[in-house]
């Protein structure tokens, strides 16, 4: 796992945390879980959930509200054994060289925060509480009418029904839930407390440097809809000559997808709703930004720059491998971590891109205009491709995505602009000017 | 471009705490961040106007705080406060600044509200910023550390000037409401120095986000940084090549491992020799950036077992174009550029390459990481990385940031101090005259200032010795900052 030449980002060397969701059910928490995952996984820092659910689910598939009654010994009994056999594998976890363990369950009781502290301080990892709390009534119907009633746990059962019991499910953990810190005795605590989705926000005894990242990024998340729209710049005149890097101008059909992109966006955004764009400080994406209408605001980024290929910057793949054979083959070994002589590795690229991540989590629609090896992280960011998968992915020149962070994951659609353009795409061990992509595994 | 940085529009932060808070701790560091970003920020201390306006030595009235002040003392607060906000307004409509930090104690919810309603009648967003204490321990640190400097307590016991003066305190301004339910104001609540924050409505564009997160690492902890340029390498004027260290760098990292140390023990001897109590060095992590040549001067650490990480976002600026040119050369090939260049040398851009602006905005999550780091730092990089560096930590403005120099027979050790940072130059012996000067693969076009290309040429700015020194016996030596000035009378006032 350890990369041959870079560095381990942004990830503590010795510190272990496990972040422990609090909130009752319907308010956010697997949601939280699952971006935080995304995105500590993005910056290559392990990090795994472990949801007690699925542990339960185990020994009862599918439980009705009295399950969850706090008087219920029996229930009571098979819920703590799930919590205890989640800690346990995620402690096994950590020692097998885990960073960020997630226990995503409602740990709604002092008694149960306590336990696991004790359980997990014990073997020398740290304990972030993160609680989701909401009092908006509407929120959390849209929430489970959304969410839980495709839960397993009604699997096949009428939708109405279902959310009528999962209210009260909730309601049983309403009797016993107390807010972290609610009677003062729990000032100890770490933890981050997240009201009313973001509107207000507590964060109490944060030590290093991880977790204030941690609490950065979740402070920053909201889930008013929007979409972030991505594109490559227009087809360059470097890309006509198969040539990577540059600062060239568009070509022809590139000026014709700059020409048609406005109404790309506008039939895609489906109504006049101004976008931000993001470009890059290059000129292919500044030109290609440049007929968009007067009020989208613009912003050049010097982050969304493309990939920084050093030596090679100019060149195309058949001159690469005609100067550097060992560096073009230690590339397609291991793309993700292969750095150009003086300049970057993708890897790099997600580094430097992580402020980009944060700013586009915090705002409403934007669309980016960028370059083939940016889009590709990013892209791998709101798809969760591997670090094996993204630096092959195909990006086609004139295409718009479209992506929609939904409650478990990113909807993505594509809008061909029906123009013309070389294919910069370039499978392993090939040294093709223009290649077309695999058919499998596309876009 | 607006010429507001990020589009995020006019701020007022406003401070709220009573006086031995760290009101001033936070503001002057928070402006030392933003300016460090290319924000346009100024504090306006309304303890100043106070001053300004009763004369010197003048008192105002015992009432002034009080809340059923007699109407003279109001009607003096009020033109106070008046000019205060009048002189904020001037700065933000006509010299284009972009965040006012309010630093006055604000103690009324009813006076925040009314004040929020103001600064939006002028389209001025505001976010409150409270320092709330009431941990004892602090509380008389804080006025320990800042207050009994005063005269008033001349010759008194440390503690006991505290007590007395948190007293005086308490007598003079015996309301404050600390912010509570205060929904419709964006604020940030910090409890006890950092340990708590509680956060209404913060979220309402990208540089309130930046002054949040920036705010939560801040925290003030007792540690040193260290800077060092990297060792020569083999081939030294090319930014593509990184090249490894030659035999010359080599010897040079070893030297700087061997000074460090000794120069750690030194200090630590010293301290017990003082009589202070013999606690053992804060541990030492070694940060590098990506390239071979930082990586390899830190070998000499390595192998003692320090710590070493290495930061991709530490590269060297990107000369773009100007990659292995000759300043004559640069002058014919991109002579528009090179005008631009010289009006504006940190926020000018040459072709395909970054300008200083851009290595900080690239550095800035290393600025965050920098200030919650517990250990001692030492950092290995490039002499145009720690220029940047160097200028967030002691408060230097981006006019003398390209100029600073650091000299490769020298570390600089950064001491935090209240509100401005010291630096220190440890002298390496032994260094190869040859290999001191300023980065060959630096863009090398002048500065204003310099004269001529010379590379010893120093900046005002510049942290490093004048060159004229004796280079075998110097000691460590003080750099004094100026931009202590700017709390300087603050730090006496009893606000």
């Amino acid at each position: 796992m350890a990369p041959k030449i870079n560095g381990v980002g942004v990830s503590g060397e010795d510190t272990r945390i496990c972040v422990v969701m609090v909130g009752l059910p319907a308010r956010g928490k697997s949601f939280i879980a699952q971006k935080a995952q995304r995105y500590l996984k993005w910056l290559s820092v392990p990090a795994k959930t472990f949801n007690v659910g699925n542990y339960r689910r185990h020994d009862a598939p599918q439980p009705t509200a009295e399950f969850f009654d706090t008087t219920n010994a029996e229930g009571e009994r098979t819920r703590r054994a799930a919590a205890e056999a989640a800690v346990a594998d995620m402690l096994r976890w950590f020692k097998s060289g885990g960073v960020i363990g997630i226990l995503d369950a409602t740990n709604s009781t002092k008694e149960r925060r306590k336990w696991v502290i004790d359980r997990v301080q014990s073997e020398g990892v740290d304990v972030l509480f993160v609680e989701s709390k909401c009092d908006d009534e509407e929120l959390i119907m849209a929430n489970i009418r959304d969410v839980k009633t495709t839960s397993p746990d009604y699997k096949g059962q009428d939708p109405e029904k279902a959310a009528l019991d999962f209210r009260e499910r909730i309601r049983n953990y309403e009797k016993v839930y107390k807010s972290i810190n609610a009677d003062g005795d729990e000032d100890d605590l770490t933890y981050l407390k997240i009201m009313n989705v973001g509107k207000q926000v507590i964060i109490n005894r944060i030590r290093d440097y991880l977790q204030s990242r941690i609490v950065y990024y979740l402070m920053n998340l909201h889930i008013r809809p929007r979409s972030v729209w991505l594109s490559r710049h227009g087809e360059s005149m470097l890309n006509l000559e198969g040539r990577i890097g540059g600062d060239a101008g568009l070509s022809h059909r590139g000026e014709e997808y700059a020409l048609k992109l406005p109404q790309l966006v506008l039939d895609s955004v489906g109504s006049d709703r101004p976008l931000t764009v993001w470009t890059s400080t290059l000129k292919r994406t500044i030109s290609t930004a440049r007929h968009l209408p007067k009020h989208y605001n613009q912003l050049q980024w010097k982050a969304l720059d493309e990939l920084d290929a050093g030596v090679c910057d100019g060149l195309t793949y058949q001159e690469i491998n005609d100067i550097y054979p060992e560096d073009f083959q230690a590339r397609d070994e291991d793309k993700y971590n292969y750095r150009y002589r003086g300049g970057e590795s993708y890897r790099d690229v997600v580094i430097r891109l992580e402020p980009i991540i944060m700013e586009l989590e915090r705002s409403e629609d934007i669309l980016i205009i960028s370059h083939q090896a940016v889009i590709r992280c990013i892209y791998a960011y709101f798809m969760q491709k591997t670090q094996e998968e993204s630096p092959w992915v195909p990006v086609p020149l004139h295409t718009l995505m479209k992506l929609t962070p939904r409650a478990y994951g990113t909807e993505l659609q594509t809008y061909k602009a029906n123009i013309q353009a070389v294919s910069t795409w370039r499978g392993k061990g090939s040294t093709a000017r223009h290649e077309d992509p695999v058919p499998e595994g596309g876009l | 471009m607006s010429g507001r940085l990020f589009h995020s529009g006019r701020i007022a932060i406003v401070m709220v705490g009573l006086p031995a808070r760290g009101k001033t701790h936070i503001c002057v560091s928070m402006a030392r961040y933003l300016q460090w970003l290319g924000v346009k920020t100024r504090i306006f201390h309304l303890g100043d106007y106070r001053r300004a306006t009763v004369g010197e030595g003048g008192q105002v009235p015992q009432d002034y705080f009080y809340p059923n002040a007699s109407p003279a003392s109001v009607i003096l607060r009020q033109k106070i406060l008046k000019k205060c906000r009048e002189d904020i307004y001037a700065w933000l409509n006509h010299e284009n600044g972009q965040v006012a930090i309010y630093d006055a104690v604000n103690p009324t919810a009813s006076g925040r509200r009314s004040l929020a309603k103001e600064f939006a009648k002028h389209d001025v967003q505001t976010l409150f910023i409270e320092s709330y204490v009431d941990d004892e321990e602090i509380l008389k640190e804080n006025a320990r550390n800042v207050k009994i400097s005063s005269p008033d307590f001349h010759g008194m016991d440390p503690d006991e000037a505290a007590s007395h003066y948190l007293q005086r305190i308490q007598t003079k301004i015996p309301v404050f409401e600390t912010m509570e339910e205060e929904s419709e104001l964006n604020y940030v609540k910090m409890t006890n120095a950092g340990q708590r924050f509680f956060y209404n409505n913060v979220s309402f564009n990208y540089l309130s986000h930046r002054i949040v997160f920036y705010l939560t690492n801040l925290h003030v902890k007792f540690r040193t940084t260290f800077f060092v340029r990297a060792g020569n390498a083999t081939e030294e004027d090319s930014f593509k090549a990184d090249a490894p260290l030659c035999e010359e760098g080599r010897a040079y990292a070893t030297k700087v491992c061997e000074t460090l140390i000794a120069h750690r023990e030194e200090e630590r001897q010293e301290r017990i020799a003082r009589g202070g109590v013999d606690v053992p060095l804060r541990p030492l992590t070694v940060w590098t950036s990506t390239r071979l040549r930082t990586i390899e001067t830190a070998d000499p650490f390595k192998e003692k077992g320090f710590k070493v990480r290495q930061r991709s976002q530490m590269s060297q600026i990107n000369p773009g174009v100007c990659e292995r040119m000759s300043e004559r050369v640069i002058r014919a090939t991109w002579p528009d550029e090179v005008v631009k260049h010289e009006l504006d040398p940190y926020h000018h851009r040459y072709p395909r390459a970054e300008s200083y602006h851009d290595l900080a905005v690239r550095l800035e999550p290393i600025i965050l990481e920098l200030e919650g780091e517990q250990n001692d730092l030492l950092i290995i990089a490039h002499e145009s990385v720690l220029r940047v560096l160097y200028g967030y930590l002691m408060h230097c403005s981006t006019r003398d940031i390209p100029k600073l120099k650091f000299p490769r027979d020298e570390i600089i050790e950064i001491i935090p101090a209240a509100y401005q940072n010291e630096a220190k130059r440890i002298h390496i012996t032994g260094v190869d005259p040859k290999m001191v000067p300023g980065s060959p693969e630096d863009i090398r076009i002048p500065v204003p200032g310099s004269p001529g290309s010379s590379p010893m040429a120093g900046g005002l700015g510049s942290p490093a010795v004048p060159m004229d020194l004796p280079t075998t016996s110097r000691p460590p030596e003080k750099v004094v900052n100026t931009a202590k000035e700017m709390v300087a009378d603050k730090v006496a006032d009893e606000d």
